[in-house]
């Protein structure tokens, strides 16, 4: 599997740093657009892994790639698990950026350094770093889950296939629900468990919670990942290349 | 479960595969130590998906295949990386991602080799030409196959298994090619199994032939046996009856053309002894081929 991961981050490389320049440059724009550098971490963490989770599939059907690769000392399953590999890797190092954008802006308006009254905005104290750090994890959680959903389509039908009938598979689990809750009323107060939900909001802005939300959703996204991957190794290897 | 035969490093035995319109029947092949195995056959007669079916690339609906004595199946498994750290492997084109720069590309293989050698790749890419910043994209078809050759030769592989990997090279990169080729199988315990529509190239080192057509295995035979050996003889119309009816050539294969009728002479210097009169040339695996499976057939 180390192999695999590996080669895979040396395919992303330059790929990587391109998306690495992109993603700084959003997380600036971003920041100063929205007045804080709270959402940068939390944007680049779900970009990261859904571009990764993307990114990573093209090259497989370059030049015969994703075929070729299995000529080399690597099953299926170093396959696969070296791709989530480097998707968990692009994703963490998106959020690093992130994490790094807002850090630096913080402490650039802390020693008075922005112009224009940028300081007071984008300085960081306890509270904001704790919204930030439930963002940035929520965000993680959004990224993890389309890479999840997405990944075992590309290892089943190839980036061609996959990419004509992923945006109907999108529609399907992530619109759909909101559009038929919607119209149903239930999210007007009649959805069953809403006050546990508010309770949970409430519990979210405490210190503890803030720690326990974020480590359930870390929690989450690791399971679902891992779920994924186990769909991906039963898919991939019954794919005739 | 069956294992390969002693000394035979690459085998398949009655390998089937079946997609729409297109079924691999019962594949035999045999490649041994120390030997060149070349496989010819038209477009679509099952070469590259014998070669599949042999690396473990896809899987089979009858018979096996060894490649150093390791199931074909295992091969897509973890338990065939050990072997397949010892087979180098060329495809028709570079199967490598565009972007990927020749320095790169030698990045991926000592990731993927434990036995890589990036000092020998450097100097080989140096002398066939690749500079290491170019990028696979933009290399040339014969440059491409130079750099997978690079790369197959690189990490101390005891099998070679090339798939149209000549093609593409100009003549004298092609010279240059087979005589690594050369100096690859003269190794102890080295061999290559190696398509080809090139048959020149095939001619110049190939100690066996094994042609496909439809899926199926049409002859195996030494190189000799066709190139030196055998013979075409260029007969009228009236020769054919006489060579038939001589019975010199048991199975009569022959092919009309605007000039008159090429035959299949097996032993080209028997039949100059007992038809000093008809013309008889030497063989090409090309005609061999056209004969074979062009050819009409009088018993």
């Amino acid at each position: 599997m180390k192999r695999a991961y590996l080669i895979e981050l040396a395919i992303f490389r330059d790929y990587g740093t391109q998306l690495l320049g992109l993603g700084l440059l959003v997380a600036v724009l971003i920041s100063v657009g929205m007045q804080t550098a709270l959402a940068a971490p939390a944007v680049l963490s779900c970009m990261f892994f859904m571009m990764g989770a993307m990114g990573a599939a093209a090259y497989d059907e370059q030049s015969g790639w994703g075929l070729f690769r299995l000529t080399m000392p690597l099953s299926r399953r170093d396959v696969v698990l070296g791709r989530y590999g480097a998707i968990v890797t692009l994703g963490l190092g998106g959020m690093a950026a992130g994490v790094a954008v807002a850090l630096v802006l913080g402490a650039a308006a802390s020693a008075g350094l922005l112009p224009g009254g940028l300081s007071e905005t984008f300085r960081l104290d306890a509270d904001l770093m704790r919204v930030m750090a439930l963002v940035t994890a929520f965000c993680l959680l959004i990224g993890a889950t389309v890479a999840s959903v997405v990944t075992p389509v590309y290892f089943r039908l190839g980036q061609t296939k996959a990419t004509q009938l992923l945006p109907t598979v999108i529609v399907m689990l992530f619109v759909l629900p909101v559009v038929f809750l919607g119209n149903s009323g239930l999210l007007d107060g009649g959805l069953p468990g809403l006050e546990l939900v508010s309770r949970l909001l409430d519990l979210l802005g405490t210190a503890q919670g803030t720690a326990l939300g974020c480590a359930a959703m870390v929690a989450l996204s690791a399971a679902l990942l891992c779920v994924s991957a186990a769909l991906s190794l039963r898919l991939y290897e019954t794919r005739e290349l | 479960m069956t294992t390969s035969s002693a000394g035979v490093l690459i085998e398949a035995r009655g390998l089937t595969k079946h997609y729409d319109g297109f079924s691999l029947e019962g594949v035999d092949l045999a490649v041994g130590e120390g030997e060149v195995v070349g496989l010819v056959g038209q477009n679509g007669a099952g070469k590259s998906t014998t070669i599949k079916a042999l690396l473990g690339l896809i899987g089979v609906d009858g018979g096996e295949g060894f490649v150093l004595g390791t199931p074909s199946e295992d091969l897509a498994r973890p338990a065939g990386a050990a072997t397949k750290e010892r087979v180098g492997v060329v495809f028709d084109t570079v199967s490598l991602p565009g972007h990927l720069r020749v320095s790169d590309v030698g990045r991926i293989y000592s990731c993927a080799y434990a036995s890589w050698d990036a000092g020998g790749f450097s100097r080989l890419t140096r002398e066939l030409g690749l500079a290491a910043e170019k990028a696979v994209k933009d290399l040339s078809r014969g440059m491409g196959m130079k750099l997978s050759l690079a790369c197959a030769l690189s990490h101390g592989p005891q099998v070679l298994i090339l798939d149209e990997a000549t093609a593409g090279l100009d003549p004298m990169a092609r010279d240059e090619a087979l005589e690594r080729l050369r100096d690859f199988v003269a190794e102890p315990g080295h061999a290559i199994l190696m398509s080809s529509h090139i048959t020149s190239d095939l001619e110049r080192i190939a100690d066996r032939i094994v042609c496909m057509d439809a899926g199926r295995i049409v002859f195996d035979l030494p190189r000799e046996a066709i190139t030196d050996e055998a013979g075409i003889a260029r007969c009228r119309a009236a020769d054919l009856e006489r060579v038939a009816a001589s019975g010199i050539v048991p199975e009569l294969r022959y092919l009309r053309n605007d000039y008159g009728v090429d035959v299949l002479v097996p032993d080209r210097f028997a039949f100059a002894e007992s038809f000093p009169d008809i013309p008889c040339d030497r063989m090409t695996i090309d005609d061999y081929m056209a004969l074979t499976l062009k050819g009409g057939v009088r018993q």
